[in-house]
């Protein structure tokens, strides 16, 4: 934190930009001014949802950054929350360990503490569940200065509200997250990645499939494609026991009538690189994101379809089909194009109980169409929630607008 | 991997626990009476009890040394029910603590005086099962096996496994966030449900989490989960259901001591293996266990292992070679494969027994739950031995290695005088030794009533205070289930030594590992 920049004046025009180095200082830092406050880790998924315009201060968590511990023999570690994930994969991988989470922003330098606040996850989230599953402590800093530590550094806990899940999918509106304690995962011993083309509805069966069969896939990923689309089967465990999955489940989806064919470990890098990009998408697209039954995943990318086609967009839909997480990339076309498509979409998701969460869009979209869907049941609570932790009303203020 | 009919714990004594903290806005107890004939009038007169031999079946959980009789008990059947006998609380002022199967072991279920339990045990119908997304709807007082056995035809099941299964419901298993032998590999309660409908203590119906694996917002169904009652009332929960494994192996152990069975466990984990479960018996516990169940562990060995491994079958396989390696290079004197799935049953049996049969040797003791990092586990043994020698108490272990969850169990007899506080200090004394070790007061059991004193040992007062502001955010008059979880002078008096951070440990220097 240099010294310009521990006195955030919020009384003057534009934004100011903190970095702190500790929980102490960011403490600091949030104790000692007022005004609205944007945490920023990476900025990888700063546009998640309603945007915050013009903050007063913004705290960087990129100088709040460092692996505390880790101890393999415990599986555990605990980071600042600035340490980006692959810095902290770089130094678990020593130890034959890694945090077993591979999120599409990775790459761009997506941070632990950014990961918790947006709840992101990638593919290998099917067999190692999401990044709420794997947050075993945390401390975060409220809008007031408080720091608070919930959980622990043990991996079975449970003394005390899980403030960690609070702040899960909060995307900075309650408090800064601060520190992070991790379970770990061995890495595997060996990965195998298949491919095949399929459809829709052939990628719906095949998940369903695999699901009820006692293969424990680690991925089950599928993407469109102007030709149908293709899905991207992952398989981790031993030399030997990733041979046997490999035959039963190329097997198996054969029966479907989908042909798995392995892939080069080169080709399976690029592969699963081009399979998170196509997650992030693009700036001047629309991307939003529809959470719903695993059944659903042909009904759901038939409704994309439907909704770009009636507004002369083109459109990409990438699945956790296992997980019935779905990404749409709406692009090309107008912004009205956009904004109708996105009502339509959003429309018939929430009519199948999933949800809709809008993670991209240009600003000419912003006066058109409404960032969030209607509130859920809980607003109300939500609304209480954000009242005691931010009673003021400075984090991320338009985050949740009109929830909370 | 049954213990039927074995979830009573302690032995009951006579002496009243400490008095639960009565919240300010104590009502008279005519204001019982009055919500009485209320609910009466709104509910079908047999579901509400007053009758004071009745109420007495609802003064306690599994910890049956706190006891409070409450003002009257409701037994909804439904939602709207629920949240009828919440309004009416709320709009009188009375406390409420929903109650599941009773099988609590940190007093969270334990009544408010003048207070309202609010049984589910009414609440048993399964509302909905999808095999295709594997899932299903329950009501809360649908017992954890009963969930399994509804869908085990199908191959599926429910992974969270107390030993308590069979008893204990899904609604109490949210509100402690249960576990079981086999969370290292699985998980706990919160990694398994993907919707709630919770009624809150304004009575207002909502629902968290949802269909999809992600949700827009705060993870709100996680926020409540392990939240023991203190924040809403789970009317309604959607499981997450796993496919049976292809392949299961179980094995058992012998080790000359605690420390070379640590051992093995440690070269598991560094192996690169993950077990379903990991689970240690000392030698007390194993003749206790012996005793009550004949379950066929060597009584002539300090510590045995059990060890499960499961997964698709060459994976399975290969690993539990290694683990017989692994085992032996630790020193292991005798290994015992369970050759079939009934003798996989026994071997789980015998250790799901290990609570009720301590009855066996001994007239009363307590139940500990701690964690600590498993690889402190030799450290801890060699503490607590000292500690017990100090205190001239015998304590028993059996415990979750894998994740060094730590069940030490005080032997005291009631009947000699002293022994009951001994017991009692040297109980809390290990619980605070797991957090001095770095780890928790609680891997399971929760709490409750019984920890609220260790809180502060654990946390900071502002990690309390902001704990507390979400509790005030769902609960502004604290009339869901008061005195639970957060440690108030009237329940602790001055206690020595709460937590203080280190200075380095503020700098960021050093870690309580
Ligand atoms: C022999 C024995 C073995 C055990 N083994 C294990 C074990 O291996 N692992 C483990 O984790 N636990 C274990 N337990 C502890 C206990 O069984 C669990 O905590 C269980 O989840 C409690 O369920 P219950 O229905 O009995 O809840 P209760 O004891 O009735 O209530 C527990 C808490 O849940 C709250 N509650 C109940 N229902 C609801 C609801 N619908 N909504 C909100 N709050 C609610 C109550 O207010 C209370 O705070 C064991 C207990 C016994 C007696």
């Amino acid at each position: 934190m240099t010294e310009s920049l521990t006195q955030p004046r919020p009384e003057t025009a534009g934004t100011g930009v903190v970095r702190p180095t500790t929980v102490a200082e960011a403490a600091q830092v949030l104790s000692g001014s007022t005004g609205s406050v944007l945490f920023r880790g990476g900025a990888t998924q700063l546009d998640w949802a309603g945007r915050v315009p013009d903050p007063d201060l913004v705290v960087d968590t990129t100088d709040l950054s460092g692996v505390l511990t880790h101890n393999p023999g415990d599986m555990t570690a605990s980071v600042r929350a600035g340490t980006t994930l692959i810095a902290l994969q770089d130094q678990l991988a020593g130890a034959g360990q890694w945090l077993a989470l591979d999120p599409p922003t990775a790459s761009a330098g997506a941070t632990v503490g950014g990961l918790l606040a947006t709840g992101d996850s990638g593919p290998s989230r099917l067999r190692y569940g999401g990044i709420r599953d794997l947050v075993i402590g945390v401390t975060i800093v409220l809008a007031d200065g408080t720091v608070a530590r919930s959980g622990g550094h043990v991996i079975k806990n449970v003394a005390g509200y899980d403030l960690a899940k609070l702040v899960h999918g909060s995307l900075g509106s309650l408090a800064l997250v601060a520190e992070v304690v991790v379970r770990l995962h061995p890495l595997p011993e060996r990965s195998v990645t298949f491919t095949g083309d399929a459809d829709a509805a052939q990628a719906t069966a095949a998940a369903l499939a695999l699901a009820a069969s006692p293969l424990e896939p680690a991925a089950v990923e599928w993407a469109s494609a102007a030709d149908a689309g293709r899905l991207l089967v992952r398989v981790d465990g031993t030399e030997a026991s990733v041979d046997a999955a490999g035959r039963s489940l190329t097997e198996l989806l054969a029966g479907l009538g989908v042909t798995l064919t392995a892939l080069s470990a080169p080709d399976a890098t690029s592969a699963w690189q081009a399979h998170a990009a196509a997650v992030v998408g693009s700036d001047d697209e629309t991307v939003v994101r529809v959470a719903g039954l695993p059944s659903d995943l042909a009904d759901l990318a038939g409704s994309a379809q439907d909704a770009a086609r009636v507004a002369d967009l083109r459109v990409v839909v990438v699945s956790s089909a296992a997980l019935g997480m779905h990404t749409v990339r709406l692009s090309g076309g107008s912004p009205t194009g956009h904004a109708q498509a996105l009502t339509q979409l959003r429309g018939r998701a929430l009519e199948r109980g999933a949800s809709v969460l809008l993670r991209r869009r240009s600003p000419e979209l912003d006066g058109l169409v409404e960032a969030l869907g209607p509130p859920p049941s809980s607003a109300d609570l939500l609304r209480r929630i954000k009242a005691e932790f931010d009673p003021t009303g400075r984090c991320a203020p338009g985050r949740f607008s009109p929830w909370f | 991997m049954e213990d039927r009919g074995t979830v009573t714990v302690l032995t009951p004594t006579d002496q009243p626990g400490p008095a639960p903290e009565t919240p300010t806005h104590l009502s008279p107890p005519t204001a019982g009476a009055a919500l009485a004939d209320q609910l009466r009038a709104q509910l079908a007169p047999d579901r509400i009890i007053t009758d004071l031999t009745r109420l007495r079946t609802y003064e306690c959980d599994g910890i049956t040394g706190y006891r409070v009789v409450p003002a009257l008990v409701a037994l909804p059947e439904s939602t709207d029910e629920v949240a009828l006998v919440v309004a009416a609380c709320a709009r009188a002022g009375v406390p409420y603590v929903a109650r599941g199967a009773g099988t609590g072991l940190s007093g969270g279920a334990l009544p408010v005086a003048d207070g309202v339990v609010i049984s589910l045990a009414r609440m048993r119908r399964v509302l909905d099962v999808d095999l295709v997304n594997q899932r299903m709807t329950v009501e809360p007082g649908v017992t954890n096996s009963d969930i399994t056995k509804a869908v085990a035809a199908h191959d599926l099941y429910f992974a969270p496994d107390p030993s308590s299964q069979t008893v204990c419901t899904i609604g109490g298993n949210i509100a402690e966030n249960s576990g079981g032998a086999h969370c290292m590999k699985y998980g706990f309660t919160t990694n398994h449900v993907h919707a709630m409908t919770l009624v809150l203590p304004d009575a207002s119906v909502v629902t968290v989490g949802g269909d999809g694996a992600e949700q827009v917002g705060p993870d709100l169904r996680g926020a409540v989960i392990g939240s023991e009652g203190t924040l809403a009332i789970a009317t309604s929960v959607t499981v997450r259901l796993l496919r049976k494994p292809e392949a299961v192996r179980t094995l058992v152990a012998d080790f000359a001591s605690a420390e070379a069975a640590g051992e093995a466990v440690s070269g598991i984990i560094a192996a690169g293996i993950i077990p379903a479960a990991v689970e240690m018996l000392d030698a007390l516990a194993i003749e206790a266990c012996e005793a009550a169940v004949h379950a066929g562990y060597s009584l002539d060995t300090a510590a045995a292992l059990v060890v499960e491994l499961d997964g698709p079958t060459a994976e399975c396989d290969e690993g539990f070679a290694r683990v017989e390696e692994i085992c032996l290079e630790a020193g292991a004197t005798h290994l015992r494969f369970a050759a079939d799935p009934d003798e996989r049953m026994l071997i789980w049996k015998g250790r799901k027994a290990a609570f009720a049969a301590m009855g066996r040797i001994s007239p009363d003791y307590f139940v500990q739950d701690g964690v600590i990092p498993r690889t402190r586990l030799g450290e801890v043994l060699a503490r607590m031995q000292v500690m017990a020698d100090d205190a001239g108490l015998r304590v028993a272990n059996v415990f979750h290695a894998g994740d060094g969850n730590l069940h030490p169990l005080v032997l005291y007899d009631a009947a000699v005088p002293g022994e009951s506080e001994r017991g009692e200090h040297l109980s809390t004394a290990i619980a605070e030794l797991c957090v001095e070790m770095g780890g928790s007061i609680t891997g399971e059991h929760g709490v409750g009533t019984d920890k609220a004193c260790s809180m502060p040992k654990m946390f900071s007062e502002d990690d309390l205070a902001v704990m507390k502001r979400l509790r005030a955010a769902f609960d502004p008059d604290g009339i869901s289930n008061p005195g639970k979880i957060f440690p108030t002078p009237r329940l602790c008096g001055e206690r020595p030594g709460p937590y203080r951070v280190h200075p380095l440990e503020a700098a960021g220097l050093i870690e309580r590992m």
